[in-house]
């Protein structure tokens, strides 16, 4: 993967099409993108306050390659106010040329006396998804999110 | 009902488990999969790639690896064998035309150091279905007795019912932890 020339074509047939948050304990999305112009720098989603009160939530994220990769990864952060409150690393290996996939992370949520308030979260929170093939970034995403 | 009920059994010093699921297309895969986590089933799609299912609990995290099972997409499942814990592969019982293509696909995996030894569950899905076949003849027709070389179970279900889905996945924990 040292090729330019690939890394080049990788990211460029590289697509992230959407994202939901479920109640992962009933299977009910709370939010949805729809079809996303990705090549935004940074998007913003407005999401029900009933989220934080889920004990268990699951965020899905969708995307497709054109290329083949060897040795996908992402790091995805939730940074408040510019600081990190979670990090999660994935490694999802080969991905198939010409491929759609998802990915779906179930979480539990921090304690209810842990959370801090929707009104001082809301649009405060970015959650930031980069996508590396071995060392090689792919492509970032910021999320801000509102809280309604 | 649900991974996550079940992941709650599981010992705490195992920290990860990685589940694959395979089968033909439109075997069920994903309906299942998303049955057990209670997601509206009525508008999936083929899989041309994967899903994985990713659960965090208690320090304890599981993936559950669903890989598109059309043919053109079968020859890249390799890919996704290394680390496996435990197999799920799945039938669809009212399609028995194609019982033996799923049977030798079947016999393939088995073959795979990559997946030797691990346990394995086999789900008969779409029981619902009046043309179905019942799972001890499928197991029949497939030859499941003469498996030796790990744990099976076969488990009849419908992904459209949730009939016998937390069963089957129950098992396979059980088996995965031992
Ligand atoms: N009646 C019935 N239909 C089912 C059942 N499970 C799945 N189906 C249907 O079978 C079709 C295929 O289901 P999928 O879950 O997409 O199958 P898959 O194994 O993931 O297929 P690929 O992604 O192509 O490998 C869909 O139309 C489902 O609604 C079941 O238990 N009963
Ligand atoms: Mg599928």
């Amino acid at each position: 993967m040292d090729d330019g020339g690939h890394v080049q074509a990788m990211r460029e047939g590289f697509h992230i099409n959407w994202m939901n948050m479920r109640d992962a304990s009933t299977g009910q999305v709370m939010w949805e993108s729809g079809e996303w112009d990705c090549d935004q720098e940074e998007m913003e989603a407005q999401i029900p306050c009933e989220i934080l009160r889920c004990r268990q939530v699951s965020r899905e994220l969708n995307f497709s390659s054109v290329e083949v990769i060897t040795s996908l990864r992402l790091v995805q952060s939730v940074i408040f106010k510019g600081e990190l409150l979670e990090e999660w690393n994935f490694h999802f290996g080969f991905v198939i040329p010409n491929s759609t996939n998802t990915w779906q992370q179930t979480i539990e949520a921090a304690e209810e006396e842990e959370m801090l308030p929707a009104e001082l979260l809301s649009g405060n929170v970015v959650i930031e998804t980069t996508f590396f093939d071995g060392e090689y970034p792919i492509m970032t995403q910021r999320v801000r999110i509102w809280y309604l | 009902m649900g991974l996550l009920s079940i992941l709650k059994k599981m010992k705490k010093e195992e920290q990860e488990a990685r589940i694959l699921v395979l089968g033909l297309d439109n075997a069920g895969k994903t309906t299942i999969l998303k049955k057990l986590s209670e997601e509206d089933i009525t508008h999936i799609m083929p899989t041309q790639g994967f899903n994985i299912k990713s659960i965090v609990q208690d320090g304890f995290k599981l993936n559950v690896w669903d890989i598109g099972g059309q043919k053109a997409i079968r020859p890249y499942w390799s890919n996704y064998f290394e680390n496996t814990d435990a197999l799920v592969y799945v039938i669809d019982s009212s399609d028995r035309r194609r019982l033996e293509e799923s049977s030798a696909e079947l016999r393939e995996l088995l073959a795979e150091d990559k997946l030797a030894a691990i346990p394995m569950l086999v789900y008969a899905n779409k029981q619902d279905l009046l043309q179905a076949s019942p799972a001890d003849e499928i197991s029949e027709v497939m030859g499941l007795a003469s498996i030796d070389d790990r744990v099976w179970t076969i488990q009849a279900c419908s992904a459209k019912s949730g009939e016998g889905l937390q069963e089957g996945m129950e098992w396979l924990i059980g088996a995965t932890r031992k």
